[in-house]
């Protein structure tokens, strides 16, 4: 008869990730309590490190990143009331990104993929599926050191490559990836696939 | 050609999950080779990607920024409170969640709730709430959903209720019941219904996960799980026709 806690969602690779909260009547009456500033403190402020390697993976360097993240936050804290009692970490990465986007925009235009163009690289990448039944090299990307793997992800469109970041590297679930990204499910299983492929196509080509 | 796109399908599902199990006798020593890849791929990245923290100092620089604009809205200015409530607008509106669309084809609803009952699979356990009671499930509904399902008790036709969890389809939070029958999960997602969408034509099963649907009470339950197609259409009969709802 007893109700258990609410698991937290994180990933095998985050075993000591924030614990991620459902919405409650009472978390909402107790939100509707703080001021701004403890609200923001509560929210944003626990988040900071996974908000810097989100922008440092889409921008490329830790200084941009930085800018971003600072951006980011004055954005997250003016809009702090519209924050609803949802995941914070999702909240706070779904500004990041979008902070991220319009940054790149102004400054790297040439570096953006809209997701139209994603669409070809996929068919593109539909041939490199074809070679599946080339013969397998079980051990090969044992041998690839962090630089090259760094360089790898680097290497993939935005949209799949945030996907990868916030599921293997953060260790978010599905549905806090779908949040931050504002996509459905579906689409964050597709593109989580679809970079995981072509990654390991890469570090094969590589070696 | 159906057979390329079939492998590309699973490969990506591979890709995904990480192992070959789902397909049973599909399973080839080639797939089997792309799940040890995948686990590796994962390994890799966990093992030599360490997590950097933020730099020292960017947190100061956060709260004095964050400060700063405090200071701003403690003259506000018919500005500055137009820009802030416009900031609001894009945030509130970017984040809102979108309504099911009753149009939504019951091939794509079908496709996110079979991810749904996967992810449930995977996850260190498929459900938000655990209990056999109905009568603890159905209050957890009721705080978290506006339209919570019925729930019944089918534990003496051997599918003991497991508990309840939280899906997301599209953006829109829906309850979904989950049930087990010997081994095998079978989850059970009630959508608003909003009218009678037509629920022909969709699919059956959708990478060996079976799929058995129905409309009641301006609802449309969606079964899903890998037990037989029988057993599955079993257990629907059974919901349906059982009148013990809380």
């Amino acid at each position: 008869m007893s109700i258990t806690p609410l698991r937290p969602r994180t990933g095998p690779n985050s075993p000591d990730g924030p614990p991620v909260r459902l919405v409650t009547p009472g978390a909402q009456e107790s939100i509707g309590m703080l001021d701004d500033n403890a609200l923001f403190r509560t929210v944003v402020m626990p988040y900071i490190d996974e908000a810097y390697r989100l922008a440092r993976w889409l921008t490329g360097n830790g200084t941009d990143a930085e800018d971003v993240v600072q951006d980011a936050s004055v954005r997250a804290f003016r809009a702090i009331r519209s924050y609803a009692g949802g995941n914070p970490r999702a909240w706070l990465l779904s500004i990041v990104r979008n902070t991220a986007y319009s940054w790149l925009r102004k400054n790297r235009p040439a570096t953006i993929v809209s997701v139209d163009d994603l669409e070809a690289v996929e068919l593109e990448h539909g041939k490199l599926d074809e070679r599946h039944d080339e013969t397998p090299e079980s051990s090969l990307i044992a041998k690839v050191d962090a630089e090259q793997l760094r360089a790898a992800i680097a290497k993939l469109p935005a949209a799949f490559r945030e996907t990868l970041v916030l599921r293997d590297i953060e260790g978010l679930d599905y549905r806090e990836i779908a949040e931050a990204t504002e996509v459905p499910i579906g689409t964050v299983m597709s593109r989580l696939a679809r970079a995981r492929r072509r990654l390991l196509e890469t570090l094969r080509q590589d070696d | 050609m159906q057979m390329g796109v079939t492998m590309r399908r699973m490969i990506l599902a591979i890709a995904l999950i990480g192992t070959a199990l789902p397909f049973g006798a599909a399973s080839t020593p080639a797939l089997a080779g792309e799940a040890e890849r995948v686990r590796e791929l994962q390994n890799l990245i966990h093992d030599r990607l360490p997590r950097e923290t933020a730099p020292p100092g960017l947190r100061a620089r956060i709260e004095s920024s964050v400060g700063g604009t405090r200071h701003e809205r403690a003259k506000p200015s018919w500005l500055a409170l137009a820009a802030s409530i416009a900031v609001a607008a894009v945030v509130a509106g970017t984040s809102t969640w979108l309504v099911v669309d009753s149009r939504q084809q019951p091939m794509q609803v079908a496709e996110l709730l079979v991810s749904d009952h996967i992810r449930g699979l995977m996850a260190p356990e498929p459900v938000d709430v655990v209990s056999s009671d109905r009568h603890t499930v159905k209050p957890w509904f009721n705080g978290r959903i506006s339209n919570s399902p019925r729930v019944v008790d089918l534990a003496k036709d051997d599918f003991p209720l497991i508990g309840g969890r939280v899906d997301v389809l599209g953006r829109t939070p829906v309850s979904t019941l989950v049930y087990r029958r010997a081994k095998h999960l079978i989850s059970l997602t009630a959508v608003s219904a909003d009218g009678a969408p037509a629920l022909n034509g969709g699919p059956r099963s959708i990478n060996g996960y079976n799929i058995v649907r129905w409309i009641e009470n301006g609802m449309s339950y969606w079964a899903i799980s890998d037990v037989e197609p029988k057993e599955l259409e079993l257990f629907a009969q059974l919901f349906r026709s059982s009148q013990n709802e809380l």
